[in-house]
C-alpha cells in the first residue's frame, strides 16, 4: 500500500462510519418518543430533571448506570421504595442512614417540598423508560437477599442466624406455603428484603421482622390496634395489602400516618402469593 | 527550539502542569472520601471533589494538546506562529475558563450534566478558544506554506473536537437524548479526535526521536486514523447501552467496541518497529520512555480493560461499578496523560536551562512511580469493581454494604494513588526547577525531508 492508498483508506472508513452513525441517529430520533414515554414528560418531570441538574446528583449516583460511583443507581428507585419513604428521606437522609455505619452518607440536599416532589416524579419516568430490562436483577440501596449476610458481624460470629435460606429458592416441585413465601419474599418486585431483614435488630429501610409473629400477638391484645385483623396471619396480609390502615408508631418508617412501604403489592402480587409470604412470615417469632 | 515563536509551549505546559497537581489533590480527597467517615461532607462533599477532578483533567489535559501544537507546528511547517500574542490571549482565556469552572463548582454553580458541567459562560469561553486555536495554527499553515500528514490528520483533529464540543451547548428535554448527545462530545473526543490529536504526536515524535522515515510513519499514521474512525464512531454504541435508545446499539456496540483495541493494537505496533527498525539513537531516552509508555498503556488501559466489559452480555452485570472507573483512569492515563508528558519531555532540554538531553534522574524516577502507581491503581479499582459485581450485582447485596465489604481496595487504591502522586510530584517538580530558556538552537533538521511545497524559505538562524 502506498500513501495515496492508505489515505483513501483513513478517508473513506471514516466517512462510511459517519455515514452509517448518521443514518442511526435518525432513526434513534424516530425511536426516542416511544421508548422513554416522551409523552409522560410532564412539566413536573421537566421542574425534577433541573433540580437533579442542580443539585449535581450524577456525580455520586449513577442514574441509567452513568454518573459517579459513589452512590447507588436510581435508575429503578421508585420502583424499590415508595413516594413516602423517598419523601421522608430527602428531607433529612441522616435519619436513614448513619455515616458512622455505612462510611458515607447523602448531604442534606436542602430541596423544598415542591423539588422534592418533582425529583421523584422524574425519577419515575426514569424508572419507566424502556432500557433493555437493566439492571438484570435489582440494585438495592442496602439489605440483601443472600442468607445469613444482612446479619452483623457479631451476630455471624455468634451463630444468630435468625431464620436459614432467606432468599433460597424453594425445592423443585414444593407446595409448602412457607417455603414457597420464603422464595417469594426474595424474589417478587420490589422484592420485600430490598428493605426487611428478618436478622434481629438489623433495620434497613424497613424494620426487621424478626420476631415478627411475637410483636403482632402482643399487638393485637393490646387497644393500639385499629385495623380489622383478628390474628397473625391476617394482620400481616393486612400490611402487605394495605400498609396505611395500622402504622405503627415512629418517624424511621412513615410519615403523617402514611407508612413508607410500597402500597401496590394488592395489584402486582397474587392472593395466593400475599398467602404464602404471609404464611411464612408468620414463622418468625 | 528552533523558532522563536515556540517560547508560547512552555507556558501552555507549565498551566498544564500546575492543573495536574490540582487535578491529583481533588483525586486524593475523592479517594479518601471511599474510606469515610467524611469531616468535609457539609463544606466539600464528593461531589464536588469529584466534578473538579474529572474536568480539571480535561483542561489540563487539552492545554497540554494545545501548547504540544503550538510547539510541533512551526517545525512542521518551518515558519513562525501567525501570532503568539493570540496565543497569549487564548491561554490567559482557558486559564480563566478552567478556574471559572472550578471555582463555579465549589459554588455548586455547574449544570450536573456529566463531565459536561461546565456553566454557560466557560462553554462559551471554550469554544472561543478552540477557535482562536484554529485560526492561528491555520494562518501558521497557510503562511508557511508546507502542510505535512502530521499536521493535516492534527488539525483535523483539533477541528472536530472543536465541533463535537458543539452539541453539549443544547439543552434537551429528555434525558435520553441528551445522554444520546453528551457522548457525541465525550465518546467522540476520547475515542475518536483525541486519538487523532495522539497519533500526530506519536507520529511526530517517532519521526524525531527514532529518524523513522516519514513517507513510512506518515503512511501507517493514516491506516491507524482509519482504523480509529471505523471503531471509534460505531463504537460511541457502547455508551448506549441500558440507557433508553433503541436495542441495535447492543449489538452495533459489542462488534465496533471490539474493533477499537485493534486500532490501538497498530498504534503500539507501529511506535514498537519504528525503534526497533531505527535503534534507539536519539538522546532523548526519557522522552521514548513516556512515547512507548503512551502506547503500551494505551493498548492495556483503553483496548484490553476496555474490551473486557464491551460485551452487553458483560456488561449488563459491571455498568455503572467501578469497573467502569478501572478501565477510565488507565484508558485516560495511557492515552493523554502520558503523551502529553512525551511532548513535554521531549521539548523540555530544549525549552529551560542546564537540562540534560537524557533527561535527568529525577525524570526516570517519575516515569516508573507514575506508571507502577496507576498500574497499581488500575488493579485496585479492579479488585474492588469485581468484588461489587458479584456481591451487589450478582448475589443481591445491597449497594451500601457492598461498599463496606470491599474497604480493603480502597486502602489499597489510596497506597497506590499516593505512589502516583509522588510520581506526579517528581515530573511538576522536574519542571519547575529550572528556569525556562528561550534560545535558538542551531541544530540541522534531523527530520528527513518531508514532501509538500515549501514555499517559505527558512528563517535565518539567529545567534
Amino acid at each position: 500500500m502506498n500513501k495515496r492508498q492508505t489515505r483513501l483508506f483513513a478517508v473513506g472508513s471514516t466517512a462510511l462510519a459517519a455515514l452509517v452513525f448518521l443514518g442511526l441517529t435518525i432513526d434513534s430520533h424516530r425511536q426516542f418518543g416511544t421508548l422513554t414515554h416522551a409523552e409522560n414528560i410532564t412539566p413536573e418531570v421537566s421542574r425534577g430533571q433541573d433540580v437533579w441538574h442542580a443539585k449535581n446528583c450524577i456525580n455520586c449516583h449513577t442514574l441509567f448506570g452513568e454518573g459517579a460511583y459513589y452512590a447507588p443507581d436510581l435508575t429503578k428507585i421508585t420502583t424499590l421504595r415508595g413516594t413516602p419513604y423517598l419523601t421522608a428521606f430527602l428531607h433529612e437522609p441522616a435519619k436513614f442512614y448513619s455515616e458512622e455505619k455505612h462510611r458515607r452518607l447523602m448531604p442534606n440536599p436542602n430541596l423544598s417540598d415542591v423539588q422534592i416532589a418533582d425529583v421523584i416524579a422524574f425519577l419515575d419516568w426514569v424508572s419507566k423508560v424502556d432500557n433493555q430490562g437493566w439492571p438484570p436483577r435489582p440494585i438495592l440501596v442496602a439489605g440483601t437477599s443472600i442468607p445469613g449476610m444482612d446479619l452483623s458481624a457479631a451476630q455471624q460470629a455468634h451463630g444468630a442466624r435468625g431464620n436459614d435460606g432467606i432468599g433460597a429458592q424453594p425445592a423443585a416441585g414444593s407446595k409448602d406455603p412457607i417455603a414457597l413465601g420464603q422464595g417469594y419474599f426474595g424474589s417478587v418486585s420490589p422484592p420485600c428484603s430490598a428493605c426487611h431483614s428478618i436478622a434481629p435488630n438489623v433495620n434497613l429501610a424497613g424494620p426487621s421482622l424478626a420476631g415478627l409473629a411475637t410483636r403482632v400477638e402482643t399487638l393485637l391484645k393490646s387497644s393500639d390496634y385499629k385495623g380489622s385483623a383478628t390474628d397473625v396471619v391476617s394482620y400481616i396480609k393486612e400490611s402487605i395489602e394495605k400498609p396505611n390502615i395500622y402504622v405503627v408508631p415512629g418517624s424511621m418508617y412513615s410519615a403523617n400516618g402514611q407508612s413508607f412501604m410500597p402500597n401496590t403489592f394488592a395489584k402486582v402480587l397474587t392472593s395466593e402469593q400475599i398467602d404464602d409470604i404471609a404464611a411464612f412470615l408468620a414463622t418468625l417469632k | 527550539m528552533r523558532y522563536r515563536s515556540q517560547s508560547v509551549a512552555y507556558w501552555y505546559f507549565a498551566v498544564a502542569m500546575l492543573l495536574f497537581g490540582l487535578q491529583l489533590a481533588f483525586g486524593m480527597l475523592s479517594a479518601i472520601k471511599y474510606l469515610g467517615p467524611d469531616p468535609l461532607i457539609n463544606v466539600l462533599p464528593f461531589d464536588k471533589t469529584k466534578v473538579i477532578h474529572t474536568n480539571l483533567l480535561i483542561v489540563w489535559v487539552l492545554t497540554g494538546f494545545m501548547g504540544a501544537t503550538y510547539w510541533l507546528v512551526p517545525e512542521e511547517s518551518r515558519g513562525e506562529l501567525h501570532s503568539t500574542r493570540l496565543a497569549y490571549v487564548q491561554l490567559g482565556l482557558w486559564v480563566a475558563m478552567g478556574l471559572g469552572a472550578v471555582v463555579s463548582y465549589l459554588f455548586g454553580w455547574g449544570t450536573g450534566n456529566k463531565l459536561l458541567e461546565q456553566p454557560l459562560p466557560c462553554k462559551l469561553a471554550i469554544v472561543a478558544c478552540m477557535l482562536i486555536f484554529l485560526y492561528n495554527v491555520g494562518m501558521t499553515i497557510r503562511k508557511a506554506g508546507r502542510f505535512t500528514t502530521t499536521e493535516a490528520v492534527l488539525l483535523l483533529g483539533i477541528g472536530s473536537a472543536a465541533v463535537l464540543y458543539l452539541p453539549a451547548l443544547i439543552h434537551y428535554h429528555n434525558y435520553t437524548v441528551a445522554i444520546f448527545y453528551r457522548w457525541w462530545t465525550i465518546h467522540l473526543w476520547v475515542e475518536g479526535v483525541w486519538e487523532m490529536i495522539q497519533g500526530s504526536f506519536l507520529a511526530y515524535l517517532l519521526i524525531r526521536l527514532s529518524g523513522a522515515d516519514r513517507e513510512v510513519m506518515e503512511k501507517w499514521l493514516y491506516v491507524i486514523v482509519g482504523l480509529v474512525f471505523i471503531a471509534g464512531i460505531l463504537g460511541t454504541a457502547h455508551h448506549y447501552y441500558w440507557v433508553g435508545v433503541p436495542s441495535y446499539w447492543l449489538g452495533i456496540g459489542s462488534v465496533f467496541s471490539a474493533l477499537e483495541p485493534v486500532a490501538l493494537l497498530a498504534m503500539a505496533i507501529y511506535a514498537y518497529n519504528a525503534m526497533r527498525r531505527s535503534g534507539l539513537a536519539h538522546p532523548n531516552v526519557l522522552a521514548l520512555h513516556w512515547t512507548l509508555g503512551s502506547a503500551i498503556f494505551t493498548l492495556f488501559g483503553a483496548g484490553l480493560l476496555g474490551l473486557a466489559h464491551t460485551m452487553p452480555s458483560v456488561n449488563k452485570w459491571t455498568h455503572g461499578t467501578l469497573i467502569t472507573a478501572m478501565h477510565g483512569h488507565a484508558a485516560f492515563y495511557g492515552a493523554y496523560v502520558m503523551i502529553v508528558l512525551a511532548m513535554i519531555s521531549y521539548t523540555l532540554p530544549e525549552i529551560s536551562r542546564e537540562r540534560s538531553e537524557r533527561g535527568s534522574s529525577i525524570g526516570y524516577w517519575a516515569f516508573w512511580l507514575q506508571v507502577t502507581g496507576m498500574f497499581g491503581m488500575t488493579l485496585s479499582f479492579a479488585a474492588a469493581g469485581i468484588g461489587q459485581v458479584y456481591l451487589e450485582r450478582i448475589l443481591g447485596l445491597g449497594y451500601l454494604d457492598t461498599q463496606l465489604k470491599i474497604q480493603v481496595h480502597f486502602l489499597m487504591l489510596i497506597a497506590t494513588a499516593t505512589m502516583f502522586v509522588v510520581g506526579a510530584g517528581l515530573f511538576i517538580w522536574d519542571f519547575f526547577r529550572r528556569a525556562p530558556n528561550f534560545q535558538l538552537s542551531e541544530t540541522s533538521e534531523t527530520d528527513a525531508p518531508a514532501i509538500g511545497l515549501r514555499t517559505a524559505p527558512e528563517p535565518a538562524p539567529l545567534r
